[in-house]
């Protein structure tokens, strides 16, 4: 009898619950990557549910498409993707979820690199012997806290698509969001201000938006070519390079190869300097405005002279 | 009578995904009236970014802090400074850049106008093996024909997108070596060509076209994707070297619970003459999987799977295969890589043949096999496993087991050389043409390159 009462309640679930309230209630948002969703969620507030599929401590080019994600993609009404490539992956988690609401050209679908000034698109020919280029560009804008006005407003209208009746609520907690950036931009350039100008060697290249955005030089990176390890000449070179320029900080994220960073600063003079690479990726750097108070305070305490 | 239902219950899904196609005339207006007002809120954005003053240069080389720092926060949502003087925006290919011989998959790439409207890619999968002269000569390896060359095994060409709002197509394109009675030529071959309609309600989906089929674990992997060299043995002796591919249609569904729960019918022709072979949709090869998965914690992941598949032979009798399978992985917190995958796959087949001179009775055979493989990544570009192997054979009297250890080198995500050896024995001899030799016990070294031109591989679980 207790098999018979369990079985027909996995099938009541399985079908939806005749007396649930409707789903509407709130809008289900799946980010691919966790800063968009805490950018979604700043601006659809109590209106939205969300969820992420990569995990903040992750490498967004590393995902393995797993069926949790496609059961995530299953239930989402709007799904935000970052675009450029980081996260091409999330063609496949669609494919696997069956939800009509998220698959390509559907409205509940938001591709938010469409719009932004994207850098370092290669101006020639590439192919992988530069390795794991970007083709369409380097894909890590959401490590820009200055491209949120134009961020949050295409996420805007995309919760508009999906629940036009909230449009000015969006707005509204939008403009609100990016008063509070604005407040906290001032704060972050005015630490970094001392630095305008100073040369870093970051590990990858996904920095560059965070770097440009408070005028700190990226001249050069660890790895030679993107998603290979470095030969032994590139880094003999790169240390020279550091000597001679004079460059103090080594940039690296938590996926990164740390011990070939930490020799080439040990040998450059030089300070390693652990950055979160998405909000969460540290302890400490949970929201939005912890990631860059984090990166910010230390990014300028290692380019501090000693 | 089945033949006929089950396609009629896949039109009846079809027809009644039409309204999801259909587009109510008020709604369009309404959709259209919603466009024209983004359409006027993004050129007042742009007409307010392109009336900011243009950021400054990137600043000179040094390092030491300039004497008087600005107390203000650059603008936002205007590009960075440094880089976008440095590094202009990518011109659209011209038609020169079209006539110009290039590598197909690299206009797949571009962005902008003049992109292709569906992606390319290609892979290539090249095997080596060395094994014992009477192996060879008793085609007893475990490519039988291959046996001491070094061959392409699979050379991909595969093309893949949006068909439209509604539907997404692939179409693979195979080359490969392949031996037949002494003599080896290469052979075009079309393993995947089908189209998955994408929004049909209820959380379904219909595939249809020419596919691998998604019956067990592995069935559906890719030569140059599976986790060792070769295919497992029982995948092989129940199903054939290429595996389970066939012509018809899948239908899924993705139940709405919190975990993955996926649940799979299909009616093919049944043209695989290693386990059905009528080849008709009178008599259809009807399949069916359940696939599940739990994320135990961060860490720990496992997938659990059922499938069973029920057609015709070529003698017009009935064999069913029941299959079961299992993965787990461990892929420690930031970690990139899997530190632990363990899996394991059992067949057992139900099938009755013709047969002058049955002793085991009434010519029906139910026999099964399994394979088990575990394997350990503790760095990214390597990884060392091994697998074991002990099947039956389907029809014929008899079973064979095989251990495999392996080790894996990655150079990059779209290059990898594996070399393994493995060991197999089996109960009795198996016999070359003209009795040329036998093959009981087999050693082989087997080496594998497999390599991917374009686009970035996707890696499931």
């Amino acid at each position: 009898m207790r098999w018979r009462l369990g079985l027909a309640l996995v099938i009541v679930a399985a079908l939806g619950w005749p007396g649930r309230p409707p789903a509407a209630d709130r809008i289900h948002v799946v980010a691919t990557i966790n800063d968009l969703r805490l950018l979604a969620e700043a601006v659809g507030g109590d209106l939205v549910e969300t969820d992420t599929l990569a995990r903040p401590a992750q490498n967004p080019d590393d995902l393995e498409v797993r069926p949790s994600h496609m059961a995530k993609v299953r239930r989402a009404d709007l799904l935000v993707i970052n675009g450029l490539d980081v996260d091409a992956w999330v063609e496949a988690i669609v494919v696997g979820a069956n939800n009509p609401k998220v698959v390509p050209g559907a409205p509940g679908r938001v591709d938010l690199s469409l719009g932004i000034p994207v850098l370092e698109v290669p101006t020639v020919r590439v192919d992988r012997s530069m390795g794991d280029v970007h083709p369409a560009g380097n894909p890590h804008y959401y490590l820009d806290p200055g491209l949120t006005p134009q961020v949050t407003a295409a996420l805007v209208d995309a919760l508009a698509r999906v629940a036009p009746q909230h449009r000015a609520t969006f707005e509204t907690r939008r403009q609100e969001f990016l008063e509070r950036v604005s407040l906290a931009l001032n704060g972050w350039a005015r630490t970094l201000a001392p630095f305008k100008g100073a040369p870093v060697i970051v590990y990858h290249k996904e920095w560059a938006y965070f770097l440009a955005r408070f005028d700190i030089r990226q001249v050069d990176t660890v790895e030679d070519r993107p998603g290979i390890p470095p030969s032994p000449g590139h880094l003999a070179q790169l240390v020279r390079r550091m000597r001679d320029e004079k460059i103090k900080a080594v940039i690296v994220s938590a996926w990164n190869d740390r011990r070939t960073a930490e020799r080439v600063a040990a040998d450059a003079d030089a300070k390693v300097v652990l950055l979160a690479h998405g909000a969460g990726a540290l302890k400490g750097t949970d929201s939005y405005f912890d990631l860059f108070d984090y990166n910010v305070r230390h990014l300028a305490e290692a380019l501090t002279p000693r | 009578m089945r033949a006929i239902v089950a396609p009629g219950l896949i039109v009846v899904l079809l027809l009644s995904s039409a309204p999801a196609f259909a587009e109510d005339v008020e709604a369009l207006r309404r959709e259209v009236e919603q466009l024209r007002k983004q359409l006027q809120s993004v050129t007042e954005r742009l007409l307010a970014i392109e009336a900011r003053p243009a950021p400054s240069p990137a600043a000179p080389a040094g390092g030491t802090a300039p004497a008087s720092p600005p107390m203000t926060a650059p603008p936002m949502a205007t590009a960075p400074a440094a880089t976008t003087a440095a590094l202009p925006m990518a011109p659209a290919p011209s038609l020169g850049d079209y006539a110009r011989p290039h590598q197909p998959f690299a206009l797949a790439e571009r962005r902008g106008p003049g992109q292709l409207l569906f992606d390319i890619g290609l892979s290539a999968d090249l095997v080596a093996t060395l094994t014992q002269r009477n192996v060879e000569k008793a085609l007893g390896g475990s490519f039988p024909g291959e046996e001491n060359r070094f061959f392409p095994r699979s050379i991909e060409l595969g093309l893949f997108g949006q068909i439209d709002p509604y539907a997404r197509g692939v179409v693979r394109i195979e080359v490969g070596e392949e031996a037949e009675d002494g003599d080896r030529e290469f052979k075009i071959d079309v393993p995947e060509a089908h189209l998955t309609l994408l929004t049909l309600p209820w959380s379904t989906q219909i595939k249809m076209g020419r596919m691998l089929n998604r019956f067990g674990m592995l069935n559906q992997i890719h030569e140059d994707d599976l986790p060792q060299t070769d295919r497992p043995n029982v995948l092989t002796r129940f199903l054939g070297p290429e595996g389970l591919i066939e012509n018809g249609a899948e239908l899924t569904w993705v139940a709405p619970l919190p975990f993955y729960l996926e649940a799979l019918v299909g009616i093919f022709n049944g043209d695989n003459e290693t386990a059905f072979g009528r080849g008709s949709l009178r008599a259809p090869l009807a399949t069916t999987r359940v696939r599940t998965f739990f994320e135990i914690d961060d860490a720990n992941a496992v997938q659990i799977g059922v499938s069973a598949a029920t057609g015709e032979t070529t003698e017009k009798h009935r064999s069913t295969l029941v299959g079961a399978d299992i993965k787990y992985k461990l892929v420690p917190e930031g970690w990139r890589h899997p530190l632990l995958t363990i899996a394991g796959e059992g067949l057992v087949s139900n099938r009755k043949v013709d047969v002058s001179g049955d002793l085991d009775g009434d010519g029906t055979r139910l026999r099964g096999g399994w394979y088990a493989y575990a394997e350990v990544q503790p760095w990214l570009r390597w990884a060392f496993g091994a697998r074991y192997d002990w099947t039956q054979y389907p029809v014929n009297p008899g079973s064979e087991w095989a251990v495999e250890p392996y080790i894996t080198f990655k150079p990059s995500e779209f290059l990898r050389f594996r070399l393994g050896y493995k060991h197999t024995e089996r109960t009795h001899r198996v016999t070359g043409p003209d009795d040329r030799g036998s093959a009981r016990i087999v050693d082989e070294i087997l080496f594998q390159a497999s390599f991917i031109l374009g686009a970035h591989p996707v890696d499931a679980f």
